[in-house]
Formats: structure tokens, C-alpha cells, sequence
């Protein structure tokens, strides 16, 4: 019986979309975590960032008012988990006044096409 | 006289413009937690003749989020006793979710 259904093979990559902000909630953290995890088991791991997810690499974030962690530290690992390739919706960019020279990390700018184009050629992708 | 809490980002829902249509004269808003977000110069589309004056952020949730730098001149920067201070002045406060 062959599997119809659209599987991704084990060495394909997988794209983490994070669309929550920081310190608001803790989507994002559990997004960037299971990216973390999914890295350490060796899988290639991207990540896009829509939406409020924008938010997420403000540069200048601090601890909370209660000293919560906050997900900068996290962010700040990725590259030792090998995972480089960040994404971020240029019009979400665009609609809360932000430029790339905000944000704390390289990043690949896409238009609302390229997005569609990523999400279309990622089979294997979480939303956080 | 309310005092106006909101803790969503602008961007999330239709919930700013409900909250501009229920902001009266005397009312103030005070944007903590994720709100701090509308504090960014023309995020919020916060029409600045409706709010001029009678609007703040919380220092601490904008500090947290790398936004202390980045407020729109029209707006209050308040810190945890300036919000109490809020909410002994305001009788009534509504939290906007």
C-alpha cells in the first residue's frame, strides 16, 4: 500500500512558525524550545517569524518586572543549535514600524508571497 | 471616569478599535503587558487627538520588552507607583482582554 499521504522524509526540514510575542505568553517559548529539541536530534530546523512572533527579536529586551527569563537567552542560542536560516514577514515588519536594524539577529526578510512560498515548500511545520 | 487596561498587542484583534469606541472624556489607558506594544510610534493607529494626554505605558512590561527606547513621544512613560497612583485616582478601571 503506498502512503498517499504528503510525508516528510526524516532528513527534510522542519519550520517552526512563531507568531506570539515575548514575555506576554509562553507560545513562543515552547516554539523556540521544541526548534532547540528538534535541532539536538539532529534535525534541520527553520524558523519564521509572523505576525506578532516579529516581536520576538526586538533588540534590547530585558528580564520581566518579576524577573522572568523572557526568550532573548534562548534566541540567543540558535546558532550553537546550527539554526540560522530566520524568516520574518516584511509587511508584519512594516505594520508595527520596524526595520531589520531593530531586531537582534541576521535575518531573511520575505514578502507575503515568499511566505506563502515557504509555508508551500515546508510539509513539515508547527505553529507556535 | 475609567481607567482603561489593555494587555493585547494592537495587532491581534479588533480590540483597540472596541476599546477607542468605549474611551470617554476624563478616561485614561494604560497600555501594560503585551499592550506595550501599541506604545510604538503609529502602531496602534491610537488617533492621538482622542487619547492626547490620557494615555500611558508601564515602564516595567515596556522595559522587559526592549520597547522603553522606542515610545511615541505622546505617550506617558508610568512606572508600577504611578499605575497605583492610577487607580486610586480612577473609581472605575476595565481590563480589556
Amino acid at each position: 500500500m503506498t502512503d498517499t499521504t504528503q510525508s516528510a522524509s526524516s532528513s527534510e526540514a522542519l519550520l517552526i512558525v512563531l507568531r506570539h510575542p515575548p514575555h506576554g505568553s509562553s507560545w513562543l517559548r515552547e516554539g523556540i524550545d521544541v526548534a532547540l529539541v528538534a535541532a539536538a536530534f539532529g534535525r534541520e530546523v527553520e524558523l519564521l517569524f509572523q505576525g506578532d512572533g516579529v516581536f520576538a527579536l526586538l533588540e534590547g529586551q530585558a528580564a520581566g518586572a518579576l524577573d522572568q527569563k523572557g526568550t532573548h537567552p534562548q534566541l540567543k542560542m540558535l546558532e550553537m543549535y546550527d539554526i540560522e536560516r530566520l524568516w520574518v514577514s516584511q509587511r508584519d515588519l512594516d505594520r508595527r514600524g520596524l526595520t531589520v536594524d531593530d531586531l537582534m539577529l541576521p535575518v531573511t526578510t520575505l514578502d507575503p508571497d515568499g511566505v506563502a512560498a515557504l509555508h508551500a515548500a515546508r510539509p513539515l511545520s508547527l505553529i507556535f | 471616569m475609567t481607567l482603561h487596561l489593555i494587555i493585547r498587542t494592537p495587532h491581534s484583534s479588533g480590540i483597540f478599535a472596541d476599546l477607542l469606541d468605549a474611551f470617554a472624556d476624563g478616561d485614561y489607558l494604560l497600555l501594560i503587558e503585551d499592550g506595550c506594544y501599541a506604545a510604538l510610534p503609529g502602531a496602534a493607529g491610537l488617533d492621538d487627538a482622542v487619547v492626547a494626554g490620557r494615555i500611558g505605558v508601564l515602564r516595567e512590561d515596556a522595559e522587559s520588552r526592549g520597547l522603553l527606547a522606542r515610545v511615541a513621544p505622546s505617550i506617558e512613560i508610568v512606572d508600577m507607583d504611578g499605575f497605583v497612583a492610577l487607580t486610586e485616582r480612577f473609581p472605575k478601571s476595565l481590563s480589556w482582554f
